[in-house]
């Protein structure tokens, strides 16, 4: 110690004489010189740099503990689905919370790193940001260019909770009908066909219901309970953490698939377009969506023309960005007239308008597997299957159904709910044969890529986005999938039956063990 | 007791909050976005911390790292021994610090950082050296430096030297993925920044070939050996400096002076 003191002493003067010297160069004596002469501002100690900025209460005066809320997710720069603006964030802590808590993503899965971030790109992140430094990967002129092509002939298709929610960024209430609106939006915008994901919702049902009448009956030799797979940020979070139980999940792609693989393959024929013209929109509340079009194995219609490079989807807009387009062009959504989806892919029923709340996709299911098996009509209280309502984290259900007995099923939403469902099937212990998995809280209608009607999301929204649709399906003159007249003839033109070999081909798909990129915590 | 921070590379995720958290403490710009964007993410005047990203192998399987950057925060820092106007100084909690009011502007402290940090603004009037300040003031008022606090992934942690030396040997030695070395435990005669990993150090882009005794004996030694060279640059650069000060401050003064008459 007493060295070192001695050692600086003995610097000090030679520097100090060094100091003297350049000093008298400069002809000035430097220390008189002030710290606002310097062009540095108020710093907090005389003269030292660093330290005059703030940061969020919680990490305040708390001494060198750690705050519990704090940080941020990890995001990187070529996710498909979310973008963050670093220069907005103010590290609120917020993304990580939903991420952690709510997905249980952040956090549950083991370090160090393999090569990638774990994501499911569910985008709720981009929902609780308070500053939208975290937003959607913005897709709009990728969209803009293709409409303004005059070879390309572009067709978009809209999901289900984007007509609940879409009216929101134009100033009307939660929950607000808008479907009519919408589909004049986008003719206005310039779409050559405009169609409708509820169609493909109610093929999906005709799909899922007969594979998991095969799962009961044994026809196939998969598990049970089936999954559902019409949520790409629940099958990715499957993928990671679960991929022990991929059996279990439905075969079936998204009802955005479904109908991407349909509009370059049986919409092309009857149109007689060539498919490589045609460039397939989707307008999603949902973030990973933006994910789901990337897989590699989403090119059915390129199997299916032999064409290389082709994508049976082309882009996905949010309901931001749509609303973002419309603003753009000038379009005043609120006076527009209501307009109707274009045929051929466009029709629907109350089934698939549901699809986009908790608990919507099993209702609809049940219906359809009810009418199948009995071939008989469902008896009233399926068509309002009230336990699998509403906003509880797991819900549950008990469906007689004669020939087969009692049918269980169970429905969650927000994957830290899922992993409650998940824990009992991967312990033997689930007693349901149909097991819904929605990757967000409140299921599709408070997908990531939804308007931010309160931040954060806050189930008052939720529920009233939610009542809207389950209105919707109350009044609509066909309830049930399978009564879906542009379904049965796409059956009885081109796909034959449910699960024949081309719509294997077409509607269904495998999935990806991702076990090792999200190395399982031990204990 | 002299502080530390101990970075253990096998737990950061790469999210760049330590960089978003040093921006806004010290009040720095966005000159450019430097979070995760992997080697493209550089230390300068406006970013005293970086996290790169580092795809390399390890064993048979591609991984990807994330190092924090910025200052070690020497325990003998050559920068400071560089430092003839005693601008950049060794502080007794550890941090190694700058202080504007004595910078002469001669750049010596960069020339004699072994890791590299010392940046200058080169495109202010005034230019100022700059680098991580350990958040001294932070430490001063017994906080954690800004980054460290809001590290959600466990990746940071804040202590007394020692104890943390004693930390990240327990670990290393008790998990055998680690890498058996501390980075920062002898490099320039000690850090107060320490690093463990499990990925070779020189592979994550760290200087390796640092001798591991304290650095200003060396740069007295090259000093004291070209005091013409050092002197002449140094004294024309101290005198540009002195010289743009001075012109501003009488520019200043004129100016007040009119808005006072
Ligand atoms: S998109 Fe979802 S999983 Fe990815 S960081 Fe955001 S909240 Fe987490
Ligand atoms: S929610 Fe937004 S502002 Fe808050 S830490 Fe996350 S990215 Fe930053
Ligand atoms: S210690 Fe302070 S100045 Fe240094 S990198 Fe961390 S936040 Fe920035
Ligand atoms: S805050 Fe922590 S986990 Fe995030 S980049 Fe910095 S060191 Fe890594």
């Amino acid at each position: 110690m007493d060295d070192r003191v001695k050692d600086d002493e003995l610097r000090l003067e030679k520097q100090v004489t060094r100091r003297s010297f350049l000093r008298m160069m400069g002809g000035l004596g430097l220390a008189g010189i002030t710290v606002s002469l310097a062009g540095c501002g108020a710093s907090t100690v005389a003269g030292q740099a660093g330290g005059d900025g703030w940061l969020p209460q919680q990490y305040q005066g708390r001494g060198a503990w750690p705050a519990q809320v704090r940080g941020r997710v990890p995001i990187t720069p070529d996710n498909p689905s979310i973008v963050r603006d670093d220069e907005k964030c103010i590290l609120c802590g917020q993304c990580l919370e939903v991420c952690k808590n709510i997905q249980s993503v952040f956090g549950h899965y083991g370090l160090p790193l393999a090569d990638e971030m774990v994501c499911v790109n569910c985008g709720q992140c981009a929902l609780w940001c308070p500053t939208a430094a975290i937003t959607e990967r913005d897709d709009t002129q990728k969209v803009l260019q293709a409409l303004q092509d005059p070879d390309k002939h572009v067709v978009v298709q809209t999901a289900p909770a984007t007509r609940v929610a879409l009216g929101e960024e134009f100033g009307l209430a939660p929950g607000t009908w808008v479907m009519g609106q919408q589909v004049a939006a986008l003719k206005r915008l310039g779409f050559d066909a405009v169609f409708d994901t509820n169609f493909s919702a109610d093929l999906t049902i005709m799909e899922e219901a007969t594979e998991l009448i095969k799962r009961i009956k044994g026809d196939i030799n998969k598990p049970l309970p089936q999954f559902t797979s019409c949520s790409p940020g629940w099958v990715k979070f499957c993928e990671y953490f679960y991929p022990d139980l991929l059996p279990h999940m439905s075969s079936c792609k998204s009802p955005q698939q479904m109908l991407g693989a349909l509009v370059k393959t049986y919409y092309a024929k009857m149109k007689n377009i060539n498919p490589e013209n045609i460039v397939s929109v989707s307008i999603m509340p949902c973030t990973a969506k933006k994910f789901e079009v990337q897989r590699p194995e989403m090119n059915s219609s390129a199997h299916y023309w032999n064409k290389q490079n082709m994508r049976d989807m082309d882009a996905v807009l949010t309901t931001r960005e749509l609303a973002r387009l419309i603003k753009q062009q000038g379009i005043d959504l609120n006076k527009l007239p209501e307009q109707n989806y274009d045929p051929l892919l466009g029709k629907s029923t109350g089934g698939a308008i549901i699809f986009g709340a908790t608990g919507g996709v099993m209702e609809a299911a049940v219906r359809s597997a009810y009418y199948f098996i009995t071939q008989q009509q469902p008896p009233a209280n399926l068509l309002t299957l009230t336990p699998v309502r509403g906003l509880e984290g797991v819900k549950e259900a008990a469906v007689d159904v004669p020939g087969v007995g009692t049918v269980k099923v169970a429905v969650c939403h927000g994957m830290s709910n899922g992993r409650q469902v998940l824990e009992a099937v991967r312990k033997g212990n689930a007693p349901w044969h149909f097991v819904e998995f929605m990757c967000c809280p409140g299921g599709c209608i408070s997908g990531g890529g939804q308007p931010r009607s309160a931040v954060p999301p806050s189930d008052e929204v939720r529920m009233q986005r939610i009542n809207s649709l389950y209105q919707a399906d109350a009044r609509m003159q066909w309830r049930e999938s399978h009564e879906n007249s542009e379904v049965l003839a796409l059956y009885q033109n081109f796909l034959e039956h449910p699960m024949s070999e081309l719509a294997e081909e077409l509607l269904h798909t495998s999935y990806t063990d991702r076990g090792k990129k999200a190395k399982q915590l031990t204990a | 007791m002299s502080k530390g921070v101990l970075v253990d590379l096998t737990k950061c995720v790469g999210c760049g909050s330590c960089m978003v958290a040093c921006k806004m403490w010290n009040k720095l710009q966005y000159t450019r976005t430097a979070s995760d964007k992997g080697g493209e993410a550089s230390l300068d005047a406006e970013n005293w911390t970086v996290v790169n990203k580092v795809e390399t192998k390890k064993g048979n399987e591609s991984v990807w790292r994330f190092v924090k950057n910025q200052c070690l925060h020497c325990e003998e820092p050559a920068c400071a021994s560089a430092c003839f106007s005693k601008a950049i100084k060794k502080t007794k909690d550890g941090p190694v610090v700058y202080d504007a009011n004595l910078c002469v502007g001669c750049r010596y402290c960069m020339l004699a950082c072994p890791f590299n940090i010392p940046k200058y603004e080169w495109d202010k009037t005034f230019p100022q050296v700059r680098k991580c300040q350990m958040c001294s003031d932070r430490l001063h008022a017994g906080e954690s430096p800004a980054c460290v606090g809001v590290c959600p992934a466990g990746a940071l942690t804040y202590g007394d030297r020692h104890n943390l030396l004693s930390q990240a040997r327990e670990k290393i030695n008790s998990d055998s993925s680690y890498i058996k070395h501390i980075y920062g435990e002898k490099e320039a005669g000690g850090t107060a920044w320490l690093y463990i990993s499990d990925v070779p150090f020189e592979a994550l882009g760290f200087r390796t070939n640092i001798t591991t005794r304290p650095l200003p004996q060396y740069t007295e030694s090259i000093l004291s050996l070209t005091p013409a060279v050092g002197l002449g640059w140094g004294a024309l650069l101290t005198g540009m400096y002195v010289y743009n000060r001075r012109r501003n401050e009488i520019a200043r003064e004129n100016k007040s002076g009119k808005d006072n008459g």
